[in-house]
């Protein structure tokens, strides 16, 4: 897609991880609430899909249970945070409706920068490699409904 | 958490760098092939030949078996088109979803 500008680095640094970095332009602490609030988590983590906060019990051990209702499918993600430290990082269990008991762990750390802002570190981990291919494709498919929900936007308001 | 200096995936495009690694894939593409044949089909010795398939068979883009003793070379497990493009799809998901968090996070800057 050219004039599309891809700000996300991808990279899968084993046959088991992905890992994902992006810098944005607020600070750690602000971060750190738009990923921990869930009036604020529901604004932006389902692309502009509504997206249902069903659980989110920020302590180790807490469930959290987030349901994105995409134009072609609700999708549901849920698991169990593992590490909670304020601002900087968290550890959770992921799973995706989609494959069920597929678990992986999901590290997001978030790094100071200053005037820089913010750099978002997430590393996906998985068991196989099998099933990081099997998340990847996955989110193919919701990457696909997001470009769908994006045409029917500009179809509607043209 | 484990650190890896490179990225997998750099290093099968390294692997792919090499003309007669990407003939090797193109050969193994139409049809398995023994290294014998493999050797013979390229010109070179069988040494040279295995050299290469190891570097090939390290990123997983081929696999071989022995029967008895010939060492029979096919494609996969990874397809590395089919994992560039989900890489790319799901890059642009992350893309998506960072793009409204920044919309979201200049909407609470007060």
């Amino acid at each position: 897609m050219p004039g599309t500008t891809t700000r996300t680095k991808i990279t899968t640094p084993s046959e088991r991880e992905i890992r994902i970095e992006r810098v944005v332009n607020a600070s750690r602490d602000r971060v750190w609430r738009a990923y921990t609030e869930p009036a604020l988590v529901a604004q932006w983590w389902g692309r502009g899909h509504r997206l249902v906060i069903e659980r989110l019990e920020l302590q180790r051990g807490g469930h959290w249970r987030w349901v994105e209702h995409g134009p072609n499918g609700v999708y549901g993600f849920e698991g169990r945070y593992r590490e909670v430290t304020p601002p900087t990082r968290f550890v959770r269990s992921f799973e995706w409706d989609g494959m069920p008991a597929h678990v992986a762990i999901e590290t997001v750390t978030l790094e100071d920068l200053g005037d820089e802002g913010t750099r978002i570190v997430i590393v996906m981990q998985m068991h196989t490699p099998e099933e990081r291919d099997g998340f990847l494709q996955s989110g193919m498919q919701q990457g696909m409904d997001a470009a769908f929900a994006q045409l029917d936007g500009l179809v509607h308001n043209s | 958490m484990v650190q890896y200096s490179s990225a997998d995936i750099d290093a099968a495009f390294a692997a792919v760098a090499d003309p007669v690694r990407r003939g090797i894939l193109e050969r193994l593409g139409r049809a398995e092939a023994s290294i014998s044949e493999l050797a013979g089909f390229f010109r070179m010795t069988l040494t040279g030949i295995k050299k290469h398939v190891a570097v090939l068979e390290d990123v997983r883009l081929v696999s071989s078996r022995k029967t008895g003793r010939v060492r029979t070379c096919r494609l996969g497990p990874r397809r590395l088109e089919k994992e560039a493009e989900w890489i790319e799809k799901y890059q642009r998901l992350m893309d998506a979803r960072f793009d409204r968090l920044e919309a979201v996070l200049g909407r609470s800057k007060e």
